[in-house]
């Protein structure tokens, strides 16, 4: 009995391989049921997201030959006929199960420690498990796999913090209001970050946004699409006495909102926090308002230096995160009496015709 | 057979400890779990508890007669209180500034001095032990609404100047602390309010009187005003909360300060 594991990834290859060997999901069932039928596999899960592709199989043969077998196939399943190189690897047994452990706890994710993968792979198991690819090895192994992440999640930092400038301004707001649902957002310059900003607002709850961009046209199509409100540049002020978190990135070569600007709108608001998000080059916001009492400035680079330490904080915890995998992953394979010396990115011959 | 005051020194040990850890937690910008924090002071709080007990059952009454006894009360509302809160994960570190508090008020306690023995106030009905019982629990929650005032300005500080520390901080959002310190402070002056009334029922039954110039009273409703103006101008104080934190600070710093030295010249309390 053993597993192997043979796909691409994001480390692998580039995107112009990946989309060649990408499934929909309409696909991934009828995939399973021919590998299943063409007599390699027992067991098999296919994950295919934007960053990987992958087959999980319980193999019928010794599991090096069957891992150059399930290379041709899924060559020859994509009709890829190009020039591979090592763009394809294989995990098997032990490495084959830390591998899964990995990716399920976004070890081996494009963004360190991210959570999307580990609802993909659950998709992708609960898929297979549906049309009845699994069985005993591919249940455990998943299981497990989804044990660990939760585990890795509760005991270590590595999925603390956002990594993107707009999910940063969004933790920033969640330290100072008590919940956002309520909150009003004001974007001023309808630029690409202001706008996820704006997203990442709405997303976690914000109540309305108005949007203000010295193009009204531009204001009133980005406010249209994030069911905001558009406001003429010039009478962005008057809506103020309302807003909580204000997100601009004007390409003003100067302050547009400085400190006795600041003091004489603070006056139009009830007592309570407001939230400034500059992320514009050169600043919007003259830094020195963050001296008034309730009022909270974050520049881009203080933002993208938040950003940047969760980073390192996720990279100082992968020691410990492949320590508990390890360790779980040699209690699987005893459970599971897989041999324990597995091959990590085994290398495949090519298969024929390529 | 410890001696009340002993379980008593031990409990001070453990605040002690906690303070020390919480120094620590401050350092590394409050990230980490703080359970251990939160388990220390369960402990501290048991073993106080069981001294309070045994000093109780010993006077068969409220352990409030003297100093050494109204400061161990004191503490142990700000404890039993913080428990209560630390239970919302959110709010647990508040046991980071709330065990200085503690180990300070603590050692203040255990000065051989304040164990004073001799006549006991004129606290022999239970009205009386009520007023007392009623100060002492609304100076417990002044003392942590404090410590919430002093979180929410360490909160408040980083969020202006060391962004990354604030946001990777485990601490909740300071329009949450601002709550939390108004409602301590609210509950407090409830309990004052009702405390001090019933000292004056008090003191119409045994003297004819509402009032006098007892230093102890006339301190007393010094600070019945003060935080009575305190939660009159709440949200009139600015938007942030600083100035109002800083007064909820101020306000228990005058209360630490002058309540031992005003219960000492008052005769009806200390006679």
């Amino acid at each position: 009995m053993s597993l192997v594991v043979i796909g691409l990834s994001h480390r692998s290859a580039a995107v112009d391989v990946r989309e060649r060997f990408a499934y929909a999901e309409a696909q991934v069932a009828p995939t399973l049921a021919k590998l299943r039928d063409s007599g390699l596999a027992r067991e098999a899960v296919l994950l295919s997201t934007c960053n990987r592709v992958e087959l999980y199989v319980a193999p019928v043969r010794p599991a090096r030959e069957a891992a150059s077998e399930l290379r041709e196939f899924l060559v020859a399943d994509r009709a890829v006929s190009g020039p591979l190189g090592g763009e394809l690897y294989a995990h098997t047994d032990q490495t084959g199960v830390e591998h899964l452990f990995k990716v399920a706890c976004g070890l081996d994710s494009l963004v360190l420690g991210e959570t999307e993968i580990l609802g993909q792979l659950k998709q992708a198991y609960d898929l297979a498990l549906a049309a009845g690819h699994t069985g005993r090895v591919l249940n455990k192994a998943f299981q497990g796999a989804f044990n660990v992440a939760k585990k890795i999640r509760s005991e270590t930092q590595i999925q603390r913090g956002n990594t993107s400038v707009a999910s940063v301004a969004v933790d920033l707001a969640d330290k100072i209001f008590d919940g956002l649902s309520g909150r009003d957002v004001m974007v001023i310059g309808a630029g690409d970050t202001s706008e996820k900003t704006a997203r990442a607002l709405l997303g976690r709850g914000a109540r309305s946004l108005f949007v203000s961009n010295r193009s009204f046209d531009r204001a009133a199509a980005l406010a249209a699409e994030l069911g905001g409100q558009a406001v003429h540049f010039d009478g962005w002020e008057s809506e103020f006495a309302r807003i909580d978190i204000v997100v601009s990135s004007t390409s003003a070569p100067h302050h547009i909102l400085d400190r006795p600007k600041l003091e004489r709108l603070l006056k139009l608001r009830a007592p309570r926090p407001l939230l400034l998000i500059d992320i514009a080059v050169p600043r919007d916001i003259d830094p020195e308002v963050r001296f008034l009492d309730g009022v909270y400035l974050a520049n881009v680079d203080d933002l993208q230096g938040i950003a940047d330490e969760h980073l390192r904080n996720r990279r100082d915890e992968v020691v410990r995160c492949e320590a508990i995998i390890r360790d779980k992953a040699r209690g699987l394979v005893a459970a599971l009496g897989f041999p324990a010396d597995g091959v990590r990115a085994m290398v495949l011959d090519r298969p024929r015709g390529v | 057979m410890l001696t009340d005051r002993s379980w008593f020194t031990i409990a001070v040990a453990l605040y002690g400890v906690s303070a020390v850890y919480s120094v620590l937690l401050w350092r590394r910008g409050f990230r980490e779990d703080n359970r251990v924090l939160y388990a220390m002071l369960s402990g501290g709080a048991a073993l106080h508890t069981w001294a309070m007990f045994q000093r109780g059952f010993a006077l068969d009454r409220c352990p409030i007669n003297n100093l050494f006894e109204a400061s161990m009360f004191i503490a142990w509302t700000i404890v039993a209180a913080y428990l209560v809160i630390g239970a919302f994960r959110r709010l647990r570190f508040l046991g980071a500034f709330a065990s200085p508090l503690l180990a300070a008020i603590g050692v203040f306690a255990l000065f051989p001095m304040l164990d004073h023995r001799g006549p006991k106030p004129e606290f022999s009905h239970a009205w009386e032990s009520l007023h007392a019982a009623s100060v002492l629990l609304s100076y417990g929650a002044f003392g942590l609404s404090a410590v919430a005032a002093l979180m929410y300005l360490t909160q408040e500080h980083d969020l202006k100047f060391h962004r990354a520390r604030a946001v990777l901080a485990l601490m909740p959002p300071i329009q949450r602390l601002e709550k939390v310190i108004s409602g301590l402070l609210a509950a407090g002056f409830v309990l004052l309010t009702v405390g001090l009334a019933l000292g004056a029922w008090w003191l119409k039954q045994a003297k004819g009187y509402f009032v006098s110039d007892d230093p102890k009273i006339v301190w007393s409703a010094l600070v019945w005003v003060a935080y009575g103006v305190l939660l009159a101008l709440r949200g009139k104080l600015g938007a942030g909360g600083r100035r109002f934190a800083w007064g909820v600070i101020g306000a228990f710093v005058f209360v630490l300060l002058t309540f031992w030295g005003t219960n000492l010249p008052s005769p009806i309390h200390h006679p």
